[in-house]
C-alpha cells in the first residue's frame, strides 16, 4: 500500500513538472529549462523551512516567485532565438542551474546542527513533514490538492482568450503579430507561467523526498518535463496528467521488476511511442 | 603551467569537439533536425572500439581506433532508423524526443554491460613529448588534433569533390527539389547519418585516448557541449563547427586552469549564453537566428 | 491618411524598395501593382512593421510608426490579410476571430480582468456580426484548416476587420479565385470602402484593380514608376513597358 502511495506522490510532483512544460509549449517554445526551475523551487523552499523556520504554505509562494522570476530572465533572451536553438538554449539553462547547485554551499546552525544546501552532498534533512506529523495519506492529498488546483486554472485558462492566444501565437506567429498579438508579452507570460508552477513543483518535491541534490535536476528531468506533454498531447491539461501516470506508474515503477533494465525500456519506449504515433496520445487538435 | 601551455592542450583536444561539433552541424544542414543521440553515438562507438581488446587483448591502440570508427557509422544508421526514417517531416518535436529515447537507451546500454565501470583507453604515443619552442605538446594530444584535422578534411572532400556531397548539399538546401532532380533523398539522409556516425566514433575514441579513461558519465556532458559548439559555430556550418571546437576547447582548458573543474562547466555554459543573446546565429551564421 | 516617405529597403546587394514616396488619402482604395518581384509584398511588410526599414519613415495618421512593433501598428489601426492565407489552422473558425480583439477600443470595452479571460458580450455579439457576414456562421467550431480556400479567404479577411482597423492591407486578395469569386470580391471591397476603410489593395488581376481602385500606384523594382487614377495608368507608356518589356502596343 505505502508503494502505491509513494507512486501517487511521484505522480503529483511529475505531474505538476509537466504542467510546468505545458503552458510554454502552447506558445510553440519547447523548453528544455524546467526542470532549472523546478530545481530553483526546489532549493527557495527547502531552504526557508530548514533555515528560516518558515511554513511550508508561506514557503511555497516563494518557491513559485523564484521559479518564475528565473523564467522571466530565460524569456526575454529566449524570444531571439527560435526553434531548435531554443532547446539548446533551455538545456544548457537546466545544466547552469545544476552547475550552480553542485557548487552551492549555504548552511547555518540550527538547534546545533548545520543544515542546509552542502554542493555535490545536496540538501539533506528537508523534514517538515515529519517534524509537523503529517501522516503520508496528508502529504499525499497536499501534492494532489495542488495538482487539482492547477490543473483547474489551467483548464480555465485553455477555455478563455488567454490559452487561444498562447494557441494562436503557437500556431503562427506572424499571423498573430498580425491581428495585434505581442510575442513577447505572450511567450514571455508563457514562461513566467510555466516557471511558477515548475517551482511550487519543485518546493514540494524537496519536502516529500527529503533529500535534494544536483544530479537529481539533470537532462533526464529536463526531458521527462517536456515529455509528459508531448507524449499526452497539447489538446488538453489531461493528457499531460495521463502521460505523466503512463510513463510513471506503468514505465518506471510498473516496470520495477526488471530492475536495473528498465531504464533502458524507458528510451526504447520513447523511441517507439514516437514513431508510433507523433502526435501524442491525445494529439493536438486536428493535427 | 602557464596560459599558453593551457591554451595548447585545449586547442588540440578541442579538435575532438570539433569533431563532434561537426556531427551535430552536419545533421542540422541536412535534414534540418538536432540529433541528441550524437554523442551517445560517438561514446558508444568507442566503447565498441574496447571490444577489439577483448577479443585480442595484444591488439594495438590503432585496431581500437578502427573499430570505433565502423561502430560509430553502424550506431549512426541505427540512430537514422530509429528517429529519422520513420517519423514524419511534420513532426520536428517527435523526432526530438525519439532521438532523446536513442540517447537514454544508449546511455544505458553502455552502463549495464560495463557495469557502470569507466574503463582505460589505449593511447598512442603517449610517452612522447615535443617541444615547440616555449610550448610541450604531448604526442598522444597531436596525434588527436592530427587525426582529427584528417577527418575533417576527408569530409570536406567527400562533400565538396564527390557526387554524394554535392547530392548532400542540395538536398540540405531544397529537399523538395533534389528530390525531383532524382536525388535518392533517403540514401543521402542514411549515408550523413553513416558518415556523422563514423566520425563520432572516432571522436569517442579520441576523447578515450586523451584522458586515458573512457566512462559512461561522458555521454551527457558531451552531448551538452556538442551542441554548444555547435550552436557557437552556427547551425549548419562546417567550419563554424569546427572553429568553435577548437575555441571551446582551449576555453574550456583556461577557465579550468583559473577557476578549478567544478566551475569550468558554468563559465562555458555563459559563454553559450553571450553568444546566443549577441550572435545566435552562431560565428558562421546569419546575424539573426534561422529556425 | 497613410504617407510613406523616401521609403527603402535593402537586402544585401538588392534594392527591394528603393525611395518610395506613396501616400493615401482617408476613405480613398489605392491599388498597388507592378511585375513580379517590383517590392510590392515589402511594401506591404514595412508598413506592417514586420521589416525594419533601411531609410525613410512610415507615417500613420500623423503618427510616426517607423520603428514600432507590428502589434501596435494594429492597435493604431493598420490590418493586412496574407497573399498565401495565413490562419491559425488548428484554433476554431470562431477563436481565429476571438484572438483579434486586440483594438483598443475592445480592449477599453472588456475592462481590466475580462481582457486575458473572458470577453464582453459586445465584442462577443460584433465578432459574431462579422462571421455573419462573411458566411461562416455555420462553421464556427470547425478548425479553420478544414474550410473550402474561398472560405478561408473570408475568414482572414473577417480576422483582419475584427482588429478595429482603419487601414486595410489587402494583400492579392484575387489569387487563386475565378470569375464568380472575384466578382464577389469586387463588391466586399466596394462594401468595405462604402463603410469608411481606407484600402491598399495589391493585385495582379487587372481587371480588378482597375474596377474598384480610385488612384493606382505602379512599382517597377522598387521604384515607383507611376501614379494616377486607373485610365491614366492603363495609357502610360512606362507602365506598359514594365510589364511588356518593350514597346509593344
Amino acid at each position: 500500500m505505502d508503494f502505491y502511495v509513494g507512486l501517487a506522490q511521484l505522480i503529483g510532483v511529475h505531474a505538476l513538472l509537466g504542467l510546468s512544460a505545458y503552458v510554454v509549449l502552447l506558445t510553440g517554445q519547447v523548453s528544455l529549462a524546467q526542470a532549472g526551475f523546478f530545481a530553483i523551487g526546489a532549493y527557495a523552499a527547502g531552504m526557508l523551512t530548514v533555515m528560516a523556520g518558515w511554513p511550508l504554505l508561506a514557503a511555497l509562494p516563494v518557491a513559485s516567485l523564484a521559479g518564475a522570476a528565473a523564467a522571466c530572465a530565460v524569456g526575454f533572451p529566449a524570444l531571439r532565438v527560435r526553434g531548435l536553438m531554443l532547446v539548446i538554449a533551455t538545456l544548457a539553462f537546466a545544466e547552469v542551474v545544476r552547475l550552480f547547485f553542485f557548487n552551492f554551499d549555504f548552511q547555518v546552525a540550527r538547534a546545533g546542527v548545520k543544515v542546509g544546501p552542502l554542493g555535490g552532498e545536496g540538501f539533506r534533512q528537508i523534514r517538515y513533514f515529519p517534524e509537523n506529523a503529517w501522516t503520508t495519506l496528508e502529504v499525499t492529498l497536499f501534492i494532489w490538492a495542488f495538482v487539482a488546483a492547477i490543473m483547474a486554472l489551467l483548464w480555465w485558462f485553455d477555455r478563455s482568450r488567454f490559452g487561444t492566444v498562447l494557441r494562436a501565437v503557437g500556431d503562427d506567429e506572424l499571423a498573430a503579430q498580425s491581428v495585434g498579438i505581442s510575442l513577447t508579452g505572450a511567450k514571455v507570460t508563457a514562461m513566467a507561467l510555466g516557471g511558477a508552477i515548475a517551482g511550487i513543483g519543485g518546493g514540494i518535491y524537496a519536502h516529500y523526498t527529503t533529500h535534494i541534490e544536483q544530479a537529481n535536476f539533470n537532462i533526464l528531468l529536463a526531458t521527462l518535463a517536456i515529455a509528459y506533454p508531448l507524449v499526452g498531447g497539447l489538446s488538453n491539461v489531461f493528457g499531460t496528467l495521463v502521460a505523466v501516470v503512463f510513463v510513471q506508474g506503468l514505465l518506471v515503477e510498473g516496470l520495477r521488476f526488471l530492475g536495473d533494465w528498465r531504464n533502458l525500456l524507458f528510451g526504447a519506449l520513447i523511441v517507439l511511442a514516437m514513431n508510433l504515433r507523433p502526435s501524442g496520445l491525445f494529439g493536438a487538435r486536428g493535427a | 603551467m602557464n596560459l599558453l601551455q593551457s591554451a595548447a592542450d585545449g586547442v588540440l583536444f578541442g579538435a575532438t569537439y570539433a569533431l563532434i561539433g561537426i556531427g551535430f552541424t552536419l545533421v542540422f544542414g541536412v535534414l534540418h533536425k538536432i540529433n541528441m543521440a550524437y554523442a551517445a553515438v560517438s561514446v558508444g562507438g568507442a566503447y565498441c572500439g574496447l571490444l577489439a581488446l577483448s577479443l585480442a587483448p595484444a591488439a594495438p591502440a590503432w585496431a581500437v581506433f578502427l573499430l570505433a570508427f565502423a561502430a560509430g557509422g553502424v550506431l549512426g544508421l541505427a540512430v537514422y532508423f530509429a528517429c529519422f526514417h520513420f517519423i514524419p517531416l511534420a513532426s520536428p518535436l517527435a523526432t526530438l524526443m525519439s532521438t532523446v529515447g536513442m540517447l537514454l537507451l544508449i546511455d544505458e546500454v553502455i552502463i549495464h554491460v560495463t557495469a557502470g565501470m569507466p574503463r582505460s583507453y589505449p593511447a598512442m604515443f603517449d610517452d612522447v613529448m615535443l617541444q615547440a619552442g616555449a610550448l610541450q605538446l604531448r604526442g598522444d594530444l597531436l596525434l588527436v588534433f592530427a587525426v582529427s584535422v584528417a577527418c575533417m578534411g576527408a569530409l570536406l572532400a567527400l562533400l565538396y569533390r564527390t557526387p554524394l556531397g554535392l547530392a548532400t548539399r542540395a538536398v540540405s538546401q531544397q529537399p523538395v527539389a533534389a528530390q525531383l532532380c532524382g536525388v535518392r533523398v533517403v540514401q543521402v539522409n542514411a549515408l550523413t547519418f553513416v558518415v556523422t556516425g563514423l566520425l563520432g566514433g572516432i571522436a569517442g575514441a579520441l576523447i578515450g585516448a586523451s584522458v586515458g579513461t573512457l566512462s559512461p558519465l561522458l555521454t551527457l556532458p558531451l552531448t551538452v557541449k556538442g551542441l554548444i559548439v555547435t550552436v557557437i559555430g552556427g547551425l549548419g556550418s562546417i567550419p563554424g563547427a569546427i572553429l568553435a571546437g577548437l575555441l571551446v576547447g582551449a576555453l574550456e582548458s583556461l577557465f579550468q586552469h583559473f577557476r578549478g573543474v567544478t566551475e569550468r562547466d558554468i563559465y562555458v555554459m555563459l559563454l553559450l549564453f553571450a553568444f546566443l543573446v549577441f550572435r545566435p546565429g552562431g560565428i558562421f551564421g546569419p546575424r539573426a537566428g534561422r529556425d | 491618411m497613410l504617407e510613406l516617405k523616401a521609403l527603402s529597403r535593402h537586402f544585401g546587394g538588392v534594392r527591394a524598395v528603393d525611395g518610395l514616396e506613396l501616400s493615401i488619402a482617408r476613405g480613398e482604395i489605392l491599388g498597388l501593382i507592378g511585375p513580379n518581384g517590383s517590392g510590392k509584398s515589402t511594401t506591404v511588410n514595412l508598413i506592417t512593421g514586420l521589416f525594419a526599414p533601411s531609410a525613410g519613415r512610415v507615417v500613420f495618421d500623423g503618427e510616426d510608426l517607423t520603428g514600432a512593433p507590428t502589434h501596435r501598428r494594429v492597435a493604431r489601426g493598420i490590418a493586412r490579410t496574407f497573399q498565401n492565407i495565413r490562419l491559425f489552422g488548428r484554433l476554431t473558425v470562431w477563436q481565429n476571430l476571438w484572438v483579434a480583439q486586440n483594438s483598443p477600443a475592445d480592449r477599453a470595452e472588456r475592462g481590466f480582468f475580462a481582457r486575458w479571460l473572458g470577453g464582453s458580450r459586445g465584442v462577443r455579439e460584433r465578432l459574431a456580426g462579422l462571421l455573419e457576414l462573411a458566411g461562416l456562421a455555420h462553421r464556427r467550431d470547425e478548425l479553420a484548416a478544414s474550410l473550402s480556400f474561398g472560405e478561408q479567404r473570408r475568414l482572414e479577411l473577417a480576422r483582419a476587420l475584427a482588429t478595429r482597423p482603419k487601414l486595410l492591407l489587402l494583400d492579392e486578395p484575387a489569387a487563386g479565385m475565378n470569375a464568380e469569386e472575384i466578382g464577389q470580391l469586387d463588391e466586399r471591397i466596394r462594401r468595405l470602402k462604402g463603410e469608411g476603410y481606407t484600402i491598399l489593395l495589391i493585385e495582379h488581376h487587372m481587371e480588378l484593380v482597375m474596377a474598384v481602385a480610385d488612384r493606382i500606384a505602379v512599382l517597377n523594382f522598387g521604384q515607383k514608376i507611376a501614379e494616377g487614377p486607373p485610365p491614366a495608368i492603363q495609357a502610360d507608356p512606362a507602365v506598359r513597358k514594365a510589364y511588356l518589356g518593350s514597346d509593344a502596343k
